[in-house]
């Protein structure tokens, strides 16, 4: 008995330091993004603010066009990670639960696409993209990253569908359900937990996406949220207030959609394969 | 069974909401070449001197074109040095934009064919009117090498490096400013004497090979830099320049000029040190002065690195016009505006450094300061550049050697051996 509180507070312990470590950096986000640069420069960046400071986060909505960014980004990353599902899903029931031949090696090959870095796509991409008109266009990005993570999605979706109990596909094939039908109604339904947690994570994924917006993005009046961020970096010089204001506008949608997910998140985790 | 049907519907109207949406994003960019906008592109701060003085071009830009609209973009430094080649070489190209100088980036461009050749515009209007070593990087041979050949890019403002210096920590110790390097020597050992580290360095970034080179530059003269910069000549890394550089460089941390902690201080922590009062002098370059004079609240001053007549400095970043651009002749007349007098006096008045001002017509104290200690720089032609632009990826082993030299873990032959072979590697591989 002893040795397990023992055990307990030393995890506690753990933990806790763990946690601080984790929450430092935002800590210290949020107290450089609150103060005057008079003040960072006379106390440096571990003082706490004198008082609160907001011109630097209005200054940098103001001067981006932070509005408009977060409708950007709210655009892509919904559209992607909406698409992306459904394509998993497509892809998945026929690999999962269709059984198509060399099922493994399409899985091989969809984790490949999802382990490339983007680096080495962005040549193709951009060819690729002008010739079809779709450079500097926001579409070309949802195509482009509805394709990267459906590859993800579909990878693991295909597991789950592997295991999909077969006595429920079969009662719906006697009951006369076709093969649409039996996705939609059945497969689609009962893996719904699975589906949100897959659209919880493309859209955050596709949210902090920098590189490729970075490339493809060339109107501000298209960029994206992190695309915005990096206006503030200089060749030599950093502003250092506000980048700790830009970067605590830039974290704080993709925090809130993360905790109203989040019960979806842990449902989806933590869900059987039948109800 | 009912749940299910709502889901299903949900995911329908999400997916045609999500399409609906895609679609509009599509739409294309309406803007062609009919001599009515000007698209601009710079990603210089709106409060720093060339930010403060551009948006003053624009204003005169629209009122001598009337009918034309300026369609001005803040572009982030990180994106234009990403994807600057795809976006010239398709239609999306502005119509003039700033790019960095160097090698590796406008001369690099210039061999592409992807920026329109501005010799004759340069003469015609009389931007050559700037000195040799601000032209340096204005012109690009059939490289890529600057120097010589084709203008491809007009600087609008110079930088260089100078040694910033706390005025009440100098009081409070009796220092006097230094005019030499025996002086500059005294009065670091005052310091030290007084427990007070002289330098703020950041060894994990530019500011220490700055200081190296600075050090290089006390005994070099300008065919040193031809041949070190320009590859008009052999350079010795053994000779009497890198010897000096480095001997002293590790004397300096020796005497404790030099913190030995610096090797992992980062350029920005460098500069809140000094901000902070906690250095009495700083040695780095001009694009700080505008933050200084905003942010430190004590009395302070700069001087040219003493003895030296060679400074580590160039011309700024470049406009270009983009060989894609649709509106050429309205972006050379851009270019022209930024070139005149008042813009380039409210540049300077601002905190910056311009190439054509008018000197008497700076007002600001503190700019005038800058500006007279640029113009003794430039009537000398004493811009050096920087130790990092001769190679590609050189700026790394320069920072990996310097923190040699701070750390005391490599002799300074050593270092000179290590920063010499990457050097005329470079060299091996452009046949020279």
């Amino acid at each position: 008995m002893r040795r397990g509180l023992g055990l307990r507070s030393a995890v506690l312990a753990v933990l806790t330091v763990l946690v601080l470590l984790v929450l430092a950096p935002f800590a210290l986000v949020a107290i450089n993004a609150v103060k005057s640069p008079e003040e960072y420069a006379t106390n440096g960046p571990l003082s706490l603010p004198g008082g609160l400071y907001l011109r630097g986060i209005t200054d940098f909505w103001i001067r981006v066009d932070f509005g408009e960014k977060l409708v950007n980004s709210f655009l892509i990353a919904g559209s992607v990670a909406v698409l992306a599902v459904i394509v998993s899903v497509l892809n998945a029931y026929a690999l999962g639960i269709g059984r198509v031949p060399g099922r493994s090696a399409f899985l091989v090959f969809f984790l490949l696409a999802n382990l490339l870095p983007q680096e080495a796509l962005v040549y193709p991409l951009y060819y690729l993209s002008k010739e079809v008109g779709l450079y500097n266009s926001q579409l070309a990005l949802i195509i482009i990253f509805t394709a990267i993570q459906s590859a993800f999605g579909t990878y693991l979706l295909s597991s789950v569908y592997a295991v999909f109990p077969r006595e429920m596909l079969e009662a719906a094939a006697v009951d006369g359900a076709g093969k649409v039908r039996t996705l939609w109604r059945i497969v689609v339904p009962i893996s719904w937990p699975s589906l949100s947690v897959l659209f919880t994570f493309f859209f955050i994924w596709t949210w902090n996406e920098f590189f490729l917006p970075l490339v493809f993005l060339i109107s501000n009046d298209k960029q994206t949220v992190p695309v915005a961020l990096g206006v503030l970096q200089g060749d030599r010089l950093m502003d250092a207030t506000t980048t700790s204001a830009s970067a605590l506008l830039g974290i704080l949608p993709a925090i809130l959609f993360f905790l109203i997910f989040q019960r979806t998140l842990s449902r989806g985790i933590m869900s059987g394969a039948i109800k | 069974m009912f749940t299910s049907r709502i889901r299903a519907g949900t995911i329908a109207v999400l997916a045609a909401a999500s399409l609906v949406l895609a679609a509009c994003g599509a739409d294309s960019d309406d803007s062609a070449g009919d001599g009515n906008t000007l698209r601009l592109w710079h990603y210089e701060g709106p409060n720093s001197a060339m930010g403060i003085a551009w948006a003053e071009a624009i204003k005169q830009f629209e009122a001598s074109h009337p009918g034309v609209k300026v369609q001005f973009e803040a572009k982030g430094f990180e994106q234009i040095r990403q994807s600057a080649n795809m976006i010239l070489n398709s239609d999306q190209a502005p119509d003039i934009m700033e790019y960095n100088k160097g090698n590796a980036s406008a001369g690099l461009l210039a061999t592409q064919g992807l920026l329109t050749d501005l010799s004759e515009e340069a003469g015609k209007r009389g931007w050559d009117k700037i000195g040799p070593s601000l032209q340096t990087t204005s012109r690009y041979d059939d490289k890529g090498i600057m120097g010589d050949g084709n203008w491809y890019g007009v600087p609008n403002y110079a930088e260089y490096v100078m040694v910033y210096y706390n005025k009440d920590l100098f009081a409070k110790h009796k220092v006097q400013v230094p005019t030499t390097l025996a002086e500059f020597e005294a009065a670091m050992d005052a310091f030290v004497k007084a427990g007070v580290t002289p330098l703020s360095v950041g060894g994990a970034e530019y500011p220490a090979q700055q200081i190296l080179y600075e050090l290089a530059l006390t005994k070099a003269d300008r065919s040193f830099v031809d041949s070190f910069q320009l590859y008009k000549g052999k350079v010795d890394f053994k000779g009497p320049e890198f010897t000096h550089a480095a001997t002293t460089f590790a004397d300096w941390v020796k005497k404790g000029y030099i913190a030995e902690n610096s090797a992992g201080i980062k350029a920005e922590d460098m500069g809140v040190a000094f901000t902070q009062g906690k250095f009495p002098m700083v040695i780095s370059g001009s694009w700080w002065y505008g933050r200084f004079v905003a942010e430190a609240k004590f009395q302070w001053g700069t001087f040219l690195f003493p003895g030296n007549t060679l400074h580590p400095g160039s011309g700024g970043n470049l406009w270009v016009v983009p060989k894609n651009a649709k509106n050429k002749s309205l972006a050379y007349d851009f270019i022209d505006i930024t070139m005149k007098p008042e813009i380039q006096n409210l540049l300077g008045n601002s905190g910056g450094v311009p190439v054509l001002a008018d000197p008497a017509a700076i007002t600001d104290a503190k700019s005038k300061e800058l500006i007279d200690n640029f113009s003794k720089v430039s009537s000398t032609d004493g811009l050096a550049f920087y130790p990092d632009w001769p190679a590609p990826g050189y700026y790394d082993v320069l920072v990996a050697g310097v923190q040699h030299l701070i750390n005391g873990t490599k002799s300074p032959e050593a270092v000179l051996d290590e920063i010499a072979k990457p050097y005329d590697d470079n060299l091996a591989s452009l046949g020279k």
